[in-house]
């Protein structure tokens, strides 16, 4: 498959602070690309920058063939961008700031009202489209940000934390929006989130921490990396117990991590007996499960994600 | 093309969505006409006809300053209009236009064309005043003022502009343009003439566009050649600068100039912002 965008060395440095250190990746047309890193990690500044709405120091950027840095406005009129804050004019209604967009855009005039009434069917909001934005929900306008971001027929459409402050309910609807978007228009998509439970729907992801990229690949083969399972546990004396683990299981995987200690083993089903009879602290709590991208995101960072 | 009028048009449907702002815009100028054409002609006429006998009786202070009264409107109105740029960057929409497609200089003139709009819009409506505050303008003289509105609002606008691009909160906003409306009208011989002011002022009364807008739009609503010599001295209808009295095409040049640096301004600030 083709590159759709293309990062090459991207640096950006801010007086001394390095925030981007010459990364470099590249999105396949078509695909969902998580983007993930704790909070200052680079990410803003790296969308940003792709978005042309920051000068990197170095490196270039392709997107859809165009430059970033030269071909600003062909760049702009190839992507779509949900921001994670409001961007709507709340005192128009929605039709009318679904005009403008096609207007911004140069959608031609015998175009826009149709397309219009496409990305409203897509979101659900054809009978709520001439009410003013002020009396949306927070999910409706979401929904409708989505619809604007579509309308002009973008080739990347980046969502940057499209879910954050919405009930776990219409966040679980808005990634079915999001999936039939990517099963009926193929359209690539750049997605950052801070819940990586939902950053499995990716088909890769990237993990960048302190200004570089430290991991990229599909969730799955992350964490595969992994290995094995986890087992997650509690005992009456942590430090203690960290120590016994230490010394009777060389090699151990095991990090404490507020009052759990989480152990990474190949395959708990022959570990977990022969763990419990061989730990002498006594053990209150106990879970055995599969690695999840926060798990990754933490062997990878050391941290976990904060909200 | 299509981008300018898209934002043109959009800050035009949000001020007649805003009643309040509308009708919220009229008190200051109304205020002004009162308390400076009520407290103030008796004593100016009755110097002017004391001072200078015949030929001044036709004077009419109201008349003088209602021009003024007008362009004050359009200031202030011009300039609270580019408001709009710090709302729409608190309230996110101003990303949605940075991302797109549109060239910053498009962004920045429909931003002076549609407080322009305003302006003028407003400055119109207060010629609703006319016959109540007992005057006659020629339509002729009204129509031709109109689009000369129109420019000086669009001047002024880039001032708006200008500090829109600098502030961050509406509060600081109205801060800085409070501060800076006041003397612009002061010292632009809107209220009051504005002869033999010491240098330093005299400077300001210079460079501060308002004085070129209101000696325009005297010099089209009043007629000038009517009024003796002495009263067209004293009233301040004679600008001079550098020692030599200017003319309304050379006032309107210079406005012109000032609206197109601005908007030259406004766009390398949309150029460098980024949401």
């Amino acid at each position: 498959m083709d590159s759709i965008i293309s990062v090459k060395n991207l640096t950006k440095t801010y007086k001394k602070v390095d925030a981007v250190k010459g990364i470099s990746f590249d999105v396949e047309e078509g695909e969902i690309f998580g983007f993930l890193g704790p909070n200052g990690a680079g990410k803003s500044t790296t969308i940003n920058m792709i978005c042309t709405m920051l000068k990197p120091t170095a490196g270039e950027i392709i997107i859809n063939g165009f430059n970033a840095n030269k071909q600003k406005d062909d760049v702009r009129g190839s992507i779509g961008i949900i921001f994670q804050e409001n961007t709507l004019d709340e005192k128009l209604t929605a039709n009318e700031n679904l005009k403008l967009h096609c207007r911004f855009y140069n959608v031609p005039k015998e175009k826009r009202d149709p397309r219009i009434q496409e990305v409203l069917e897509i979101v659900d909001l054809v009978d709520e489209q001439n009410q003013r934005v002020e009396e949306y929900s927070g999910g409706m306008k979401r929904r409708l940000e989505i619809a604007r971001g579509l309308l002009h027929y973008p080739k990347v459409l980046f969502l940057d934390e499209p879910t954050v402050g919405l009930d776990p309910n219409t966040r679980a609807h808005l990634w079915e929006y999001i999936l039939k978007l990517k099963e009926k228009e193929g359209i690539t998509m750049f997605l950052t989130t801070h819940y990586l439970d939902e950053a499995e729907i990716s088909d890769r992801v990237a993990i960048m921490d302190q200004g570089e990229i430290i991991a990229i690949d599909s969730p799955k083969a992350l964490k595969d990396q992994l290995g094995g399972d986890i087992i997650e546990l509690s005992t009456e004396d942590n430090q203690t117990a960290l120590e016994e683990i230490n010394e009777k299981f060389d090699n151990a995987d095991v990090k404490v991590e507020d009052d759990t200690i989480h152990l990474k083993v190949a395959s708990s089903d022959a570990f977990i007996s022969s763990f419990i009879k061989t730990l002498d602290i006594p053990i209150t709590k106990l879970n055995i499960r599969k690695p999840t991208l926060n798990d990754v995101f933490l062997a990878f960072t050391g941290r976990k994600i904060k909200e | 093309m299509e981008g300018i009028i898209a934002i043109w048009q959009r800050d035009l449907k949000k001020f007649f969505r805003d009643r309040a702002r509308l009708f919220g815009s009229f008190t200051m100028p109304i205020l002004f006409l009162l308390i400076f054409g009520g407290g103030l002609s008796g004593t100016m006429e009755t110097m002017m006809t004391g001072n200078f006998g015949e030929g001044s009786e036709s004077f009419n202070y109201v008349e003088f300053i209602f021009p003024g009264i007008v362009a004050m409107t359009l200031l202030m109105t011009a300039i609270f209009s580019a408001m709009s740029v710090i709302e729409d960057k608190n309230f996110g929409y101003m990303k949605e236009i940075l991302v797109s497609p549109i060239s910053r200089v498009s962004i920045a003139i429909g931003k002076m064309l549609g407080a322009a709009t305003v302006s003028t819009i407003q400055g119109v409506i207060l010629f609703l005043l006319i016959p109540f505050l007992g005057l006659s303008y020629s339509i002729y003289s009204l129509l031709l003022v109109i689009p000369f509105m129109f420019l000086l609002g669009a001047a002024l606008s880039g001032v708006g502009l200008l500090f829109a691009s600098m502030i961050k909160s509406t509060q600081g906003f109205q801060l800085i343009v409070q501060i800076l409306v006041m003397p612009m009208v002061f010292l632009s011989g809107a209220l009051f003439p504005i002869n033999n002011m010491p240098f330093w002022l005299d400077v300001i009364v210079k460079i501060n566009p308002v004085t070129y807008g209101v000696d325009v739009m005297k010099k089209i609503m009043i007629d000038v050649d009517s009024l003796s010599a002495t009263v067209r001295e004293t009233m301040g209808l004679n600008l001079t600068v550098f020692g030599r009295q200017v003319t309304v095409f050379e006032e309107i040049l210079f406005v012109f100039a000032f609206a197109i640096l601005f908007v030259a301004i406004a766009t390398v600030s949309f150029k460098r912002a980024h949401a």
